[in-house]
């Protein structure tokens, strides 16, 4: 008799198979190519280079730390229709990427593939590349260089072309509109570039204090410096002997201004902003991380006349 | 001895260097006052200067400081641009060898540690003197190394991925705790082969760093056994399905090894295990998690074709607030788990023992109030579906304070309140438990895991 249930639930544990299988059967194809990014930064880029021929999702939130993204189970659900997934690299989405991807079960996003791109790969220089042997001691650093090249918006120029190489190879019939809709954004971006340059240009040299080295493309390109960071080392949160020596140097040096990026608290900042005299601003170092930044250009604008304005000292005015 | 123990591991706890627990107040806003003083002081100590204002001259302890930061700042902004020398990720030449010998294929290789203080109210008495359900049997009072596990992951080739996990046990036995390859055959649906901690309901997937307290939950002990749980040599279906929610359905065929479940040397049976996951995002800090487990296969209590059953359901909240995702979170969890063991039977002289029948269940909330500080709360059940067998309940309760330093260690310290029913008449006292344990991890860095 148990062997008869037995048998019988070996039936029905194939027949549970053949079900499963049936539901795995691939999704109808749609129109679009399915983009999914990483960054906000990136998303907006694809959508300026795509049109109206992909539909772009993101994982991380413009107001949210690229470094640190819980690998929600809905990711790996956004992440299995996806054609295309472009991230920053340099070991920015290291922590969880990996399990979005493996999790995915969509075999066109895995490493390696035509679907999987690496955005680094395009950028020329990466700043801060670790000389010599890396190791836990110096914080949470990025064996590969700093990832945080869209700040600079040559390099999202760079980023439009890279985008439109690899959807005309997954998408050949539309090659020649997304290499002109990158051109496009690229001449409004090249438009844009002498503007900013002209704000920024009387504060060229000034040294700045910030939380984390999220500036370092940004500073390079309009000629800003760093005084150091509150971080003691990347992650590690500050001590006050390190907050204080930063304090000493800002007024000796009669540095004005702490950027603090709006996903690390901002309490530190003010902190040394008081010991200091200097003064603190909380800005988005991605789109969509304020509700008023909602495209690659705003969002430089944004930086550039925020800085400015708190550099010129009329902030608020 | 005992009291020794326990004044050390507090004293290490608490009164640690204060420049590591100023940084990592439990009440931010309080605490940032304290580490303004402790600012002030650095100021008027070691910059020698409280009010400076630029033109009067530093000390030298300041200017040495200074400069060493300077330093340290050139050589940031020195550091050489490089143009990416590699294919598909961008990545330098480290691996590369002239003698042929190159460690750039190496898999990802990471060792975990936990170090471990014990104090129990009941001493390290013998198991044999103990209740059916007298859980945490595995813990004395002492020092021990709980685990050390080495971790390696690579990809096999264009189409494997590949996991080993070995660990050590005592000091002394080493398990292969893990190894597995991971293969997507086609879209929405990925195959698992090898031994690994299958996925009957939550806890049981996680290696012992993992656990979300010291120890594991009594229900998981009670039901899935003290060894690893349903850890199986075992192939795994493992499909996406097309929902309009992440839903994915795990379908396992298994050696059916675990003793306490089924342990099927008497047969050429095999066990089954099937485990549906799902999981909505309420909001965008915000997701539920419910999963049902099933699984079943011949146990070891005759020749005869006794089987075990066993249920599991589990859901889990978090909330992770996606602007301060290092900084705040909540996770409550809850599990129940049962057993259903047909009990042993001799054909040749009738003779029928009882079923073995047990079900529990735990929940816990983990509150992590500060980027480096957690405080937590659990309560767990044993008794469930074993009323007629004459077997007694047990609850515990436990509350964790946890202080990761950096996402590479954390120190815990634990307290235990056991509660067995009827404890006196069983010749033994309720148990009070304190645990300390020290967890690091070297090298390569762990999956997180959600």
């Amino acid at each position: 008799m148990t062997n008869y249930n037995f048998y019988n639930l070996k039936i029905q544990l194939f027949a549970g198979s053949l079900l499963i299988l049936f539901l795995l059967l691939p999704n109808p194809a749609l129109a679009k190519l399915n983009i999914v990014s990483t960054t906000t930064d990136l998303a907006a880029i694809a959508e300026e280079v795509g049109g109206s021929l992909v539909e772009v999702n993101f994982i991380c939130r413009g107001y949210q730390d690229p470094h640190y993204v819980d690998p929600k189970p809905s990711f790996m659900r956004l992440m299995n229709r996806a054609d295309l997934l472009l991230y920053h690299g340099l070991d920015l989405e290291g922590t969880w990427l990996p399990q979005i991807i493996e999790g995915s079960r969509n075999r066109k996003v895995r490493f390696g593939q035509m679907g999987n791109l690496d955005m680094s790969l395009g950028i020329d220089p990466i700043l801060e590349i670790p000389q010599g042997i890396v190791d836990r001691s110096m914080g949470d650093i990025h064996p590969f260089g700093n990832p945080h090249y869209s700040m600079d918006p040559v390099n999202g120029m760079t980023l439009a072309d890279s985008v439109a190489e690899r959807l005309s190879i997954l998408d050949p019939d539309n090659e020649k509109t997304y290499h002109a809709n990158a051109d496009a954004f690229k001449s409004r971006v090249a438009s844009k570039l002498k503007g900013w340059h002209k704000k920024l240009h009387d504060f060229e040299g000034t040294r700045i204090a910030t939380y984390h080295r999220s500036w370092s493309y940004f500073f390079h390109r309009f000629g800003l410096k760093y005084l150091g960071n509150i971080e003691i080392r990347p992650g590690i949160l500050p001590s006050p002997r390190h907050l204080a020596e930063l304090s000493v140097e800002m007024k000796r040096r009669k540095s004005k201004l702490i950027l603090n990026a709006n996903y690390y608290p901002p309490k530190w900042a003010e902190l040394l902003a008081k010991k200091s005299g200097g003064s603190v601003a909380v800005l988005p170092v991605h789109i969509k991380g304020e509700p008023q930044v909602n495209t690659y250009i705003e969002l430089i604008d944004y930086l550039v006349d925020q800085i400015a304005d708190k550099l010129s000292g009329n902030a608020g005015k | 001895m005992r009291p020794l123990l326990l004044a050390t591991g507090l004293c290490v706890f608490l009164f640690a260097p204060p420049e590591v627990f100023a940084q990592a107040p439990q009440n931010p806003d309080a605490d940032l006052k304290e580490f303004e003083k402790l600012m002030d002081q650095e100021i008027l100590e070691n910059m020698e200067s409280e009010e400076y204002e630029g033109d009067k001259p530093l000390g030298s302890k300041a200017l040495k400081r200074l400069d060493l930061m300077e330093e340290r700042l050139k050589k940031v902004e020195g550091m050489t641009r490089q143009r990416a020398t590699t294919f598909g990720t961008r990545g330098n030449a480290l691996g590369a060898t002239s003698t042929g010998v190159n460690r750039l294929f190496n898999p990802a290789i990471s060792l975990n540690a936990l170090v471990l203080g014990a104090y129990r109210s009941e001493g390290n008495r013998k198991k044999s003197g103990e209740s059916d359900h007298a859980h945490g049997d595995e813990l004395s009072t002492g020092l021990d190394i709980q685990e050390l596990e080495l971790n390696a992951v690579a990809f096999v080739d264009n189409y494997l991925r590949g996991v080993a996990v070995l660990a050590l046990h005592d000091l002394e036995n080493i398990e292969i705790e893990e190894t597995y390859v991971d293969f997507v055959p086609f879209q929405n649906l990925s195959l698992r082969a090898g031994k690994y901690f299958t996925p009957f309901g939550r806890h049981n997937l996680l290696h012992t760093h993992q656990f979300p307290f010291i120890d594991a939950p009594l229900a998981n002990i009670a039901v899935l056994g003290e060894e690893d749980g349903v850890n199986e040599i075992a192939l795994g279906l493992n499909p996406i399905l097309p929902l309009p929610w992440f839903s994915e359905i795990n379908f396992l065929i298994m050696d059916g090894r675990n003793e306490e479940l089924f342990n099927s040397d008497f047969s050429d049976d095999l066990a089954y295990l099937i485990h549906s996951k799902n999981l909505w995002d309420l909001g965008e800090n915000t997701t539920l998690e419910l999963g049902g487990s099933y699984s079943f296969g011949q146990n070891g209590t005759s020749f005869e074709d006794n089987r075990t059953h066993v249920v599991g359901g589990d859901m889990t909240l978090i909330w992770s607030p996606l602007n301060r995702t290092r900084f705040r979170s909540l996770i409550w969890q809850s599990e129940y788990l049962a057993k259903f063991k047909t009990g042993p039977f001799d054909p040749a002289t009738g003779f029928a023992g009882p079923d073995e029948d047990v079900g529990g269940v735990y929940t816990f909330v983990q509150y992590q109030i500060h980027q480096r500080w957690w405080i937590q709360g659990r309560y767990g059940f044993v008794g469930l579906h074993q009323d007629d067998q004459g077997e007694e309940d047990t609850h515990r309760y436990s509350a964790l304070l946890a202080f990761a330093n950096s996402e590479f260690q954390a120190i815990r310290l634990q307290y235990n309140y056991i509660d067995y029913e009827n404890s006196g008449s069983r010749g033994f006292d309720n148990e009070h438990q304190v645990l300390l344990q020290l967890n690091f991890t070297i090298g390569s860095h762990p999956a997180h895991t959600y």
